[in-house]
Formats: C-alpha cells, structure tokens, sequence
C-alpha cells in the first residue's frame, strides 16, 4: 500500500473509531471541565436516565461534586431530581434557603462548600433524558449570560450522548432513511407525472394518489411506483373517495 | 486527533442549531471546523443518485449542482469509491480529472476542491464537499477535522431520522435549505412533455439547466409553475408569455 494511503486509512479508522467507540464518559468530563473554565460555576457534572427511567451518575468537574450527585440519586431529591422530573431548568437556588425544599440534600451540600446550585435538563424532542448541574461555592445569583451559556452546554452535552446513541442502530436507521428518501422520490415524481398528464395542479395530483391508494388499499409508494413505471396509466386514478 | 476536537465540533453544532435546522447547520460546521471556503452534504439515493441535503453557501450549493449534473467531483467519487480525494489546484488540472465539473467549478471561484466519504459502519451513505477559494493542499489538523466531521454527519443524519415513522422523512431534513424533491417533480412532468423514461427526464433538466444557466432547482420550479415547457414536436424548450399564457421559443 502506498505511503500516502496508509495514511488516509489510518485517519478513516481513527475518525471512525473517534465517533464509533467515543468514550461518552470522557466527552461529558472534559464537558463538565470546560463548564467550570467558562461559566462562574466551581463544580459540574451530568446525570444520565437510564432505559430503566432511573437517574445515573455519568460525569463530574470534581470529586466532591460525584458525591453530591450520587447522593441525590440515593435520596431522591435535589436540584438535578427536580429539572430531569419538570423538564424545566432549576436556577439560582441559595442553598441556605433550601432546607424546605431538600431537607437532605441541601445541609449536606453546604457541608461540601456549596451554596448555590442550577441544574439544567438536557432535552430533545420534549424528552428529559438528564441533567446538567452547576454548583457554586459563593452565594449570590448567576448572571443571564451565564445562563445562556450553561444553557449551551447542556445542549452540546445532549448532542454528544445522541452521537453516541446513533451508533447502536445506525444501520437499521440508515436503511430507513434511503427507504423514506427513495419512497418521498417515487411520490414526487408520480406526482409531476399526473400533474402533466391530466392537466392538474401538484396538490390535486397528491390527492389523486391518495385516493387511489386508499380505495384500492395500496400503499402510498407502491401506487406512485406503478405510476412511475408506466403499469397505471395517470388517467386512470380514482378521482376521489 | 483527539476527543477535544469531537467537543469543538459539537460545540459548533449547538452553536449553529439555534440559527438554522439542523440539516442545513452541518454544512456550516464542516466549513468552520475545517476552516475552508464552503462545504456542502450529499446522500446517496437509490441506484447511486445523489441527492443534496445542504450547503453553507450560494458557490457550494452551485458546485454541488454541477457534481450530480456531471456525475464528477470531490463528492462524487468519495461516495462513488469510498475514498477522501482532493484536487488542490483546479486550474493547473483543467482538463485532465473531472473535464466537465472541473472548468465549471473555477468559474464559479473554487480553486481547490476536497472529497470524503460519509459511512455508516460498512455503507457508504454520502459525501462530504468542501471548497476553499485559493489553490494548495489541507493541513494536517483540517483533514482529520474533515475526516471526523464526516463521521459525524452520518450519525447526526441518523438521529434525527430516529424515531421518524417508516417511511417518512425527518422534519429537520426537510424544508427549503435541506432536501428539495421539486426536480423530481418537475422530472415527472417532464418525462410525460418529452416522452422519457424517469432517469433520461432527471438527467434532461439538468443538463437544459445547465444549458441555459438555471440551478436545476429554479428550473424545475418553472416547469412546475407552467411558464416553461418541453415541446415533443418541435423538439423545443417554450415559454410561456406573461399575457396570454400561450407558449413561444
């Protein structure tokens, strides 16, 4: 093999592998690093529903920030608990304030160093699927900027977990998607067929295919197919229901 | 190559998601992360066609128009043999690869022009296209971005089509800027004025668009609303007057 394409296949291997075997782990760390370098926030960290509907711990900044996640699982309670149940971010809670609200959760993060926290889910298609969460270790409130950018990385957060997600099933997707890309292709085209050949408009050309798949019980496709193929003639649909 | 430059990516994906669909966001991040002059995404369809899911900009949406007319170009034979390709001087190259796409593709202000394949495990599932406006090869740290950015491409594709029912299309990959199905509208309605088969109607409007200095997509947009039109007779391309409606050369 030449030189040069050894080198491209090593870089098709490595990209491939990068995405493929990515260690989501590691992506939401350096996440959960990059959060405390960018944002006023002193700890970070993400939590993860499981296929079973149960928080789990996946990353943090620190130490201290592992056990306060992991303690809000055990316990059931604390600002993560509340965003990945409402959906809704949890901003600017003073921790001092807070016995009310989590009797456990709050002393125990005070005696951690923390006093204020923010936890927001990571969403997609109005599903939670977890939690980003920041700690503070002063009190006071964070400014909208930073809750604009927080709000950001949540966002990247959930696109690395979905790339990582992809992989399980990327074949049977891929083949779905050529399958609705070739159907939506066949679709148009009869469409331009009957729209010329009766004299029609595009959307009554639609409705035309629609009635004929309904009244002969055929698909969508496989009467745009026949269409296309010349096996049924555009002239020769049902007009209507 | 490193999982850092996996988050920058994702960074800018977030980043570009908030102004455009997603679909057409992934043209914006290959062209930022690989630091080029434009970057467009095809899909291979049924029987090898390509169809274009998006483009960052005017010159690689026109430059991917010319691959699929000429079936030559970066993208095209990345997707065709699974390999990344490149030409870093168009000009010194006229003539030699790609004698169609290639005097075309400096017309339009590409000089260097740079081809990787998207895969899906062992499929092939597209191209990558990226163009930059002056001559020379990539530098190392922009061909691996490139490399990983078409890794993500797939997946991101992918996502989005999850949870779609069968045999329909994700909304983030449909719309004006992501793929536009009115050719092949169009090719219908053509393949009936000019008594072709499906693939020879396809392959007509876009050569006649590239006859008469249209994109496929604005011609295919005047077949459908009627004001052009093939004459099987006279063998002519007609228009229709404005006033009367009746078609003349």
């Amino acid at each position: 093999m030449l030189r040069e394409s050894l080198i491209v296949s090593t870089l098709v291997e490595l990209a491939d592998n990068l995405v493929d075997n990515f260690d989501i782990i590691n992506i939401l760390t350096i996440l959960s690093g990059r959060c405390v370098e960018a944002l006023e926030v002193d700890a970070a960290g993400v939590l993860l529903v499981s296929p079973g509907g149960e928080l789990q711990f996946v990353a943090s900044s620190s130490e201290s920030m592992r056990v306060l996640e992991l303690f809000q699982i055990q316990t059931n309670e604390g600002p993560c608990v509340d965003s990945y149940r409402s959906g809704l971010p949890v901003v600017n809670v003073a921790l001092s304030e807070a016995n009310g609200r989590w009797p456990l959760f709050a002393p125990r993060s005070i005696e951690h160093g923390f006093h204020s926290v923010h936890s927001l889910p990571l969403r997609l298609r109005g599903r939670t699927i977890g939690a980003l969460n920041l700690f503070r270790t002063s009190q006071g409130a964070m400014g909208d900027d930073d809750i604009a950018a927080a709000q950001g990385f949540a966002h990247v957060a959930t696109i690395a977990i979905l790339q990582h997600r992809a992989i399980i099933d990327a074949t049977t997707l891929n083949e779905q998607l050529n399958y609705a890309l070739n159907s939506r292709i066949i679709i148009e085209q009869a469409k331009g067929i009957i729209a010329e050949a009766t004299k029609c408009r595009m959307d009554q050309a639609f409705e035309r295919l629609r009635a004929h798949s309904r009244n002969h019980n055929q698909g969508l496709t496989g009467v745009a197919s026949a269409v296309v193929a010349g096996t049924l003639r555009a002239n020769d649909l049902d007009i209507q229901k | 190559m490193s999982a850092e430059r996996l988050i920058d990516i994702f960074i800018l994906m977030a980043k570009h998601e908030s102004d455009d669909p997603l679909g057409s966001s992934l043209c914006s991040v290959a062209k930022d992360i690989t630091e080029l002059s434009g970057a467009a995404i095809s899909v291979i369809t049924k029987d090898g066609m390509r169809e274009q899911l998006c483009a960052s900009n005017n010159i690689a949406h026109r430059l991917m128009d010319l691959e699929i007319t000429f079936k030559e170009g970066p993208g095209h034979d990345a997707s065709q043999y699974g390999t990344a390709n490149e030409v870093i001087e168009l000009i010194a190259n006229e003539g030699q690869r790609w004698s169609l796409y290639a005097p075309e593709a400096v017309e339009l202000g590409a000089r260097a022009v740079f081809g990787f394949p998207i895969r899906v495990g062992a499929v092939v599932f597209g191209a990558l296209s990226l163009y930059r406006d002056s001559p020379g090869p990539l530098s190392e740290e922009q061909s691996s971005s490139a490399y990983l950015m078409a890794s993500v491409i797939g997946r991101a594709v992918l996502v989005m089509q999850a949870g779609v029912p069968r045999g329909a299309i994700a909304n983030e990959l449909q719309g004006q800027s992501t793929f536009d199905f009115s050719v092949h509208q169009a090719s219908g309605m053509l393949s009936v004025q000019a008594k072709l088969s499906m693939k020879d109607a396809l392959i007509m409007l876009r050569s006649h668009a590239f006859a008469v200095d249209l994109s496929p997509s604005e011609l295919a947009r005047r077949i459908i609303d009627r004001s052009t039109r093939f004459d099987f007779q006279s063998g002519e391309w007609l228009q229709a007057d404005s006033e009367d409606g009746k078609y003349g050369i």
